[in-house]
């Protein structure tokens, strides 16, 4: 049972940049055995710039600090909106901004309490959908 | 206006019904919608074990910005990895063969993006597409 993911980037910003394309399959760590565990696909709307848990790893197979790890995080704003993000945090650090239709693919440690979060700039309603695969 | 796209496909048969996701996102910058990043920073490097290497240095000019981060860990053994900080927050690790993309606000000028390489030297593969940056004055 394999997961994939394929990333494909295109730019005209430099001249020649020919573009990236890479696919990996998702397995344990450090090895080539797929991944098993999975929270499944999950949908949530945000209707406040309050910060709120996406991933609790309590509730998943927490790992100690030197545990090796192959999980990986899917987030996608499946909002239209370009002009407002929804900020992503490990642990109350921020990650980045999410904007309209961005996604990030992040591996992710599962250490107990580096939660994942999510907060919106302003209190208009964003949709995220986000999944993990983890072990 | 310069334009770049970065699509996903994530599939997976782990459930019981197949799961398979797209996702195309026009990168631009922070706060509009008629404007794309028009700047990329794009290197290769070997990554030796022992120490935490800034693979790339926030400033300010990246505060609150849409900057995106790609970064592929090209070791052809997937025992290596490197552990990718974040002003010394670890994201995760990234093994040989491994991809990530993310959006990186600099938040501050601490909030380097940093990797430490294990087992072995990692080459690592990365591209920052960003906007608002520029070059610092010669001190010499």
């Amino acid at each position: 049972m394999a997961t994939t993911a394929t990333i494909s980037i295109a730019s005209d910003i430099m001249a020649g940049f020919s573009g990236i394309s890479n696919s990996m399959t998702l397995t344990e760590a450090g090895g080539t055995t797929d991944l098993q565990e999975t929270t499944g696909y999950s949908r949530k709307k945000l209707s406040s710039a309050s910060k709120v848990d996406l991933f609790v790893m309590a509730n998943t197979s927490v790992a100690s600090v030197d545990t090796e790890t192959g999980a990986k995080v899917f987030i996608k704003n499946i909002s239209d909106s370009k002009d407002k993000g929804v900020k992503v945090f490990i642990n109350a650090v921020e990650i980045g901004l999410l904007y309209g239709n961005d996604w990030m693919l992040v591996p992710v440690s599962t250490v107990n309490a580096e939660d994942i979060e999510v907060q919106p700039e302003t209190d208009d309603a964003t949709v995220l959908e986000y999944v993990m695969f983890y072990q | 206006m310069a334009t770049t796209t970065a699509a996903v496909t994530l599939t997976s048969d782990l459930l019981s019904g197949s799961l398979s996701v797209t996702g195309t996102s026009t990168l631009m910058k922070a706060g509009t919608t008629a404007d794309g990043l028009d700047q990329m920073r794009m290197g290769i490097n070997e990554v030796p074990t022992g120490t935490s290497f800034d693979l790339l240095d926030a400033t300010r000019a990246g505060i609150d910005k849409a900057n995106k981060v790609y970064i592929a860990n090209l070791s052809t053994d997937t025992s290596y990895y490197v552990i990718i900080i974040i002003d010394d927050k670890t994201v995760g690790r990234l093994y040989g063969g491994d991809w990530m993309f993310i959006p990186w606000n600099m938040d501050d000028a601490t909030h380097d993006l940093e990797v430490t390489s294990y087992v072995g030297t990692n080459k690592i593969q990365w591209v920052k597409f960003h906007e608002g940056e520029t070059l610092g004055t010669s001190a010499d």
